[in-house]
């Protein structure tokens, strides 16, 4: 776990860099079955110049070369091998770090709490969540073990060329200051193509969903065929505009191809004369078909492992678009306390607040400096125009804000149950809804809950009772049927305290009469209930009511 | 097997109409890979006559050897094969680009036909959240699934062919391999990899569902602290993803190590069979090493091709759901159109609507007339029904029985056209497009002035707040329309209402996040804007009821049912 300071100083380049310390062993491991990939193709090579040399100039027998034979068959195997070993390393490296960064991610959510999750768009959440870090993939698995590879595997085979014919090293070795040079460039070249594309398509991404999205009101003006023209034109002239930059962008690997390509050339040219003897120079007198074939065919593998690295570019730059909207999570100030709670001073009460006050980051101080004291078995009412701060508050009482100041006392571990004006269900079947609030419930009491809460009748007419699958996916429920539910939650979870904020908001008459006569039950079975409300019906019921004038809390003498 | 080709077939079909950028594009890169074959092979044949020369030379032996022709050659297929290479990726990247703006056009078109059930009903999130996504998928079909292994096929043809003017045993020797190779990599690879690619994306969704949950349920999850009870949810969907994509990750490796070692093996079988070939002295040495060279270069064509088989199943699921749109054609006959200058009434009787999947109908036994060229308020709660009522008014939902009509004329059986023209309706949830605030307005009237726009602007005091932008009308209103709060969105919507000449208005909230000061102005514009037009305005509060102006009956309805309020 993070610590704040740390978290809030996150850079997606950093996030990455910590990610990858997580499985350095495996990403480590698979760079060196990568580097091992290699040596093996060098092995291969080498022999087959040996036997072809053998065999054509020397005319040995392919009979008579068996063991070579076997022995190559043998490498080409343990290259196979290794090759094995390079993916399914780096494989289970990706897959544990997202694991990782999605744990990170989602305590961070529980960190932010409820208040801030509410004002955030839970499916664009949810992407960064899923998708995002999914993205993540590509980065670990491919690119990040490649960049390593290419660092060591080029001096491998250069070692093996100069030991051969030392002038094609040399060849290669005037090249290689080019390398990092192209490197650069290509990533240069790669990191601003990905970056242009990556916001470009992203941007028209957006244009087709806003368009999707008002498709309604485009059907009401009747322009809906205008809209679809308007669709093909936008993606049409993204494509006239990326092939003017891609004509560019596409240099940077053209040159690295041309560079592999020239490097063929250069030495089967260097080599063929040298072999015809029309070079008198160095090593070339010394040039046999074996040394020649050897060198022809590592001129281009020194250069593969660029090739592939500038391949996976594009890996990197999906994952630091990613790292980047994840981290920008990362970095928010956690709302909820990190502290554990302070009991409270008298055995009587279940809440307690002194002198506390709640500010947001951006808005300043809200509600406070606030005293209150909640009893056992108290009803209390808070009421006040919307916006006052009741929701507020009710927020503070339920832990989703830590006060900014003041102090708050509460027992610990303390379960309480909550019930607002739009009861969230969840994605499954009514078992899982009911989880919610007591994961260990038994079938039984999940029924008796669902009758208390007058959800008994529809119960009988649900398909596969409690395994009916509710809500998107399944059987949809009305508001009234949601916060029926909601409440037989709360007769399930035997919480002491209960909080409510508007309960009766947006429910039809009927829901309305029945969550109050709910309300009225609660209470008598000796549960605490504090009930942000506007509704008088309520107020009358409680035993104390508050009021939200100016930010302040007055009680109202009943 | 042929369910799956149906079901890819209608988006193949777009291919089709782009064939020659298809055959183009595939030839570009066919020639890529025969250049730099050529290039390796023609290079080891040099090397090997050069030697054989250079060695006979030695021995005081006639020897001869052109090297013009085959340098001349070595500079052009490397330079072939950059240039090749450079065209190709242009090329097939902006075919890409043009099959994005074709699958897009076509995606949107489906999209276009959808009712309101469709677009705003259950699992409307979901569809949106992966539409883009989804298309991108079957865009990439074509660079990873289509021309890769036409490509390696005909490259296989075409070596084989080469090779069999000298060596027809080791030529079909390699035919063989390499063809169960293209089969192993793309067919079998496909199949192999196919449940578990289609279950990855399954488990995405289900994933995405649960971190949906966890945030919408935020709040209970702490109270009843049940976090980390969902969390463990969370862990073990996650652990049966990852098992599932570990396991299509080993294949996909599997895969790879099987074209690497038979690759391998296959080159060393050519030399093998080559050089007894060559001991027999049926072949010259620099044919053999060619051959060889050939056979070693080959296996670059099929690298990428087991990685991306194996996900075929991916791209199916992508095809599936975007095949969940085209499914229902427009399901009216609908030929009717409404007369000109009528004051429309309505009338619908016993009406009810039951969406599928629910329990209870969103409205039950609706009985409502409202004579051309009144004005009635229609309360209710959030979630009474009031959206489906109004879309059932105008047509754009069916009821399940009865049958509203309006102007005399079955409500759903109008055209979209029709609809348009006579009909202007206010959605509850007001969508404003990422493009400047002119722009907004004028979907109302392509055609409408910039003077027609201040017009309506200045009907819902908007004039002074666009006048002192600096943009003025040209200032775009952001996605979604965040740049703007939420009741200068509505206002700008209820402005681009007024531009249109309906003689049937529908208002679902027209004064929500207004001010009391501002609404007022606006109901004075808006009374004078609705003369001779029928009218239904949809509330949620009484409050706003006053502000109402010249309306003459009030319903209420809860909970699907409409009850008359007696006028006060």
């Amino acid at each position: 776990m993070v610590t704040t300071d740390e978290a809030l100083s996150l850079t997606p380049r950093s996030w990455l860099k910590s990610l990858a310390r997580g499985e350095r062993k495996r990403l480590l491991g698979s760079a060196l079955c990568g580097v091992l990939v290699g040596s093996q193709t060098v092995v291969v090579v080498v022999g087959l110049a040996w036997l072809i040399d053998q065999l054509i100039v020397h005319d040995r027998l392919p009979i008579d070369l068996l063991p070579v034979f076997a022995l190559l068959v043998g490498s080409v195997l343990l290259r196979a091998a290794f090759q094995w070993g390079h993916e399914t390393l780096s494989l289970e490296a990706s897959l544990r770090i997202r694991q990782r960064a999605r744990a990170q991610l989602l305590d961070k959510l529980s960190a932010l709490g409820p208040i801030w999750l509410t004002s955030q768009h839970s499916g664009s959440l949810a992407s960064q969540v899923v998708e995002h870090i999914d993205t993540l993939e590509g980065y670990f698995a491919r690119f990040y073990p490649q960049l390593r590879i290419t660092l060591y595997l080029p001096l491998l085979i250069v070692a093996v060329v100069g030991w051969l014919d030392y002038l094609v090293a040399l060849f290669l070795l005037l090249s290689a200051p080019l390398i990092p040079l192209f490197m650069a460039l290509v990533g240069m070249g790669a990191e601003r193509l990905n970056r242009d594309q990556f916001v470009a398509v992203s941007r028209l991404s957006a244009h087709f969903i806003d368009r999707v999205r008002g498709m309604t009101t485009l059907q009401l003006f009747g322009r809906t065929s205008a809209a679809q023209q308007d669709v093909w034109h936008a993606t049409d002239s993204y494509r006239r505009l990326s092939m003017r930059t891609l004509r560019l962008a596409f240099l940077s690997s053209a040159v690295l191809e041309f560079f592999s390509s020239v490097a063929i050339a250069v030495v089967a040219m260097y080599v063929g004369f040298g072999l015809l003897g029309y070079i008198e120079y160095g090593p070339s007198s010394s040039l046999t078909l074996f040394s020649g074939l050897a060198v022809l065919l590592l001129a281009p593998e020194f250069f593969q492992p660029l090739r592939t690295l500038s391949q996976h570019y594009h890996d990197r730059a999906a994952a630091l678009g990613a790292a980047e909207s994840v981290v920008s999570i990362l970095n928010q100030p956690a709302l909820v306390s990190e502290r554990d709670f302070i009991p409270p001073l008298l055995a009587s009460s279940v809440i307690e607040l002194t002198a506390v006050s709640v500010a947001y980051p951006v808005r300043g101080q809200v509600i406070g400096p606030i005293d209150l004291t909640i009893k056992r078995g108290e009803v209390v009412a808070i009421s006040g125009a919307s916006g006052s701060g009741k929701s507020t508050l009710l927020a503070l009482l339920a832990g989703f804000i830590a006060p900014s100041s003041g102090e708050y006392r509460r027992q610990e571990n303390s379960q309480y149950a909550w019930l607002d004006q739009q009861p969230c269900l969840l994605h499954g079947s009514l078992i899982d809804n009911l989880c919610l609030a007591s994961p260990r419930a038994t079938r039984e009491e999940m029924v008796t809950a669902l009758q208390r809460a007058g959800f008994g009748p529809l119960l009988t007419q649900l398909p596969d009772g409690l395994d009916t699958l509710i809500g998107e996916r399944g059987v949809g429920l009305s508001g009234g049927q949601a916060q029926r539910l909601a409440l037989a939650r709360v007769y399930l979870s035997n919480a002491p305290l209960v909080l409510l904020d508007e309960p009766t908001a947006s429910l039809d008459q009927e829901t309305e009469q029945f969550v109050m006569s709910a309300l009225l039950e609660l209470a008598q079975e000796g549960r605490t209930l504090v009930i942000a409300t506007h509704h008088p019906e309520v107020i009358a019921v409680a035993q104390r009511h508050f009021a939200f004038n100016k930010g302040e809390l007055v009680e109202a003498i009943l | 097997m042929s369910s799956i080709f149906r079901d890819f077939l209608p988006w193949l079909q777009l291919l089709v109409r782009r064939r020659q950028r298809f055959l183009v594009g595939a030839l570009l890169v066919w020639v890529t890979l025969i250049a730099g074959l050529a290039l390796l092979g023609l290079s080891g044949w040099f090397i090997t006559a050069s030697a054989l020369a250079g060695i006979a030379l030695a021995m005081g032996m006639p020897a001869r050897l052109d090297v013009y022709v085959p340098g001349g050659g070595i500079r052009f297929f490397a330079l072939a094969r950059t240039i090749a290479r450079y065209i190709e990726r242009l090329y097939n990247h902006n075919t890409v680009l043009t099959l994005l703006a074709d699958l897009r056009y076509r995606v949107f078109g489906y999209l276009t036909r959808l009712d309101d059930a469709r677009l705003h009903g259950k699992r409307a999130s979901d569809w949106l959240s992966r539409l883009t996504a989804d298309i991108d998928t079957l865009d990439n079909l074509y660079l990873r699934l289509l021309v890769p292994p036409l490509v390696t096929l005909l490259g296989v043809v075409a070596v084989s062919l080469f090779v069999a003017i000298w060596l027809p045993s080791v030529a079909l020797l390699m035919a063989v391999t390499l063809g169960l190779l293209w089969l192993l990599v793309t067919l079998f690879a496909a199949t192999w990899g196919f449940s578990q690619s289609y279950q990855q994306v399954v488990d995405q969704q289900s994933l995405r569902r649960l971190v949906v949950d966890q945030v919408q349920a935020s709040a209970e999850l702490m109270s009843y602290q049940t976090t980390q009870w969902h969390r463990m949810l969370i862990a073990t969907q996650e652990q049966q993803a990852f098992g599932n994509q570990r396991r299509l990750g080993r294949k996909a490796a599997l895969l790879n190590c099987l074209v690497s070692a038979v690759s391998g093996l296959m080159v060393l079988a050519v030399l093998w069979l080559a050089s007894v070939i060559f001991s027999q002295q049926l072949v010259t040495g620099p044919i053999v090493v060619m051959a060889v060279l050939i056979a070693l270069g080959v296996n670059e064509a099929f690298l990428t091709l087991p990685a991306s088989f194996v996900k075929l199943g991916a791209s199916y699921a992508a095809v599936r759901r975007l095949n969940e749109f085209t499914g229902d054609p427009p399901s009216a006959v609908s030929a009717v159109t409404l007369p000109n200058d009528v004051g429309l009434t309505i009338q619908a009787n016993q009406l009810s609507l039951h969406y599928a999947q629910t329990l209870e109908p969103a409205l039950s036994r609706i009985d409502f007339q409202l004579p051309a060229g009144k004005r009635a308020v229609i309360t209710g709660n959030s979630g009474a029904g009031k959206s489906s009522l109004a879309s059932v008014l105008v047509g754009r939902l069916r009821a399940t029985q009865g049958e509203v009509m309006v102007g005399g004329v079955p409500a759903w059986q109008l055209s979209e056209e029709s609809r348009a023209k006579h009909f202007a309706i206010l959605t509850q949830q007001v969508d404003l497009f990422d493009a400047s605030l002119a722009e907004n307005l004028r979907i109302a009237s392509p055609a409408a002035s910039d003077n027609m726009l201040w017009d309506v602007l200045s009907d819902v005091v908007l004039d002074s707040w666009v006048e002192q932008l600096p943009k003025g009308l040209a200032t775009a209103v952001g996605e979604k329309g965040q740049q703007l709060s939420g009741g200068q969105g509505r206002r700008l919507a209820l402005a681009r209402l007024m531009l249109c000449n309906p003689q049937l208005v529908i208002l679902d909230e027209p004064f929500a996040g207004v001010d009391a000061k501002t609404a007022q102005h606006v109901a004075a514009s808006l009374d004078k804007w609705l003369v001779n037009r029928t009218a239904i305005f949809f509330v949620h509060q009484i409050s706003s009821l006053n502000l109402l102006p010249g309306v003459e009956y009030h319903w209420d309805l809860d909970a699907g049912k409409l009850s008359q309020c007696l006028s006060e």
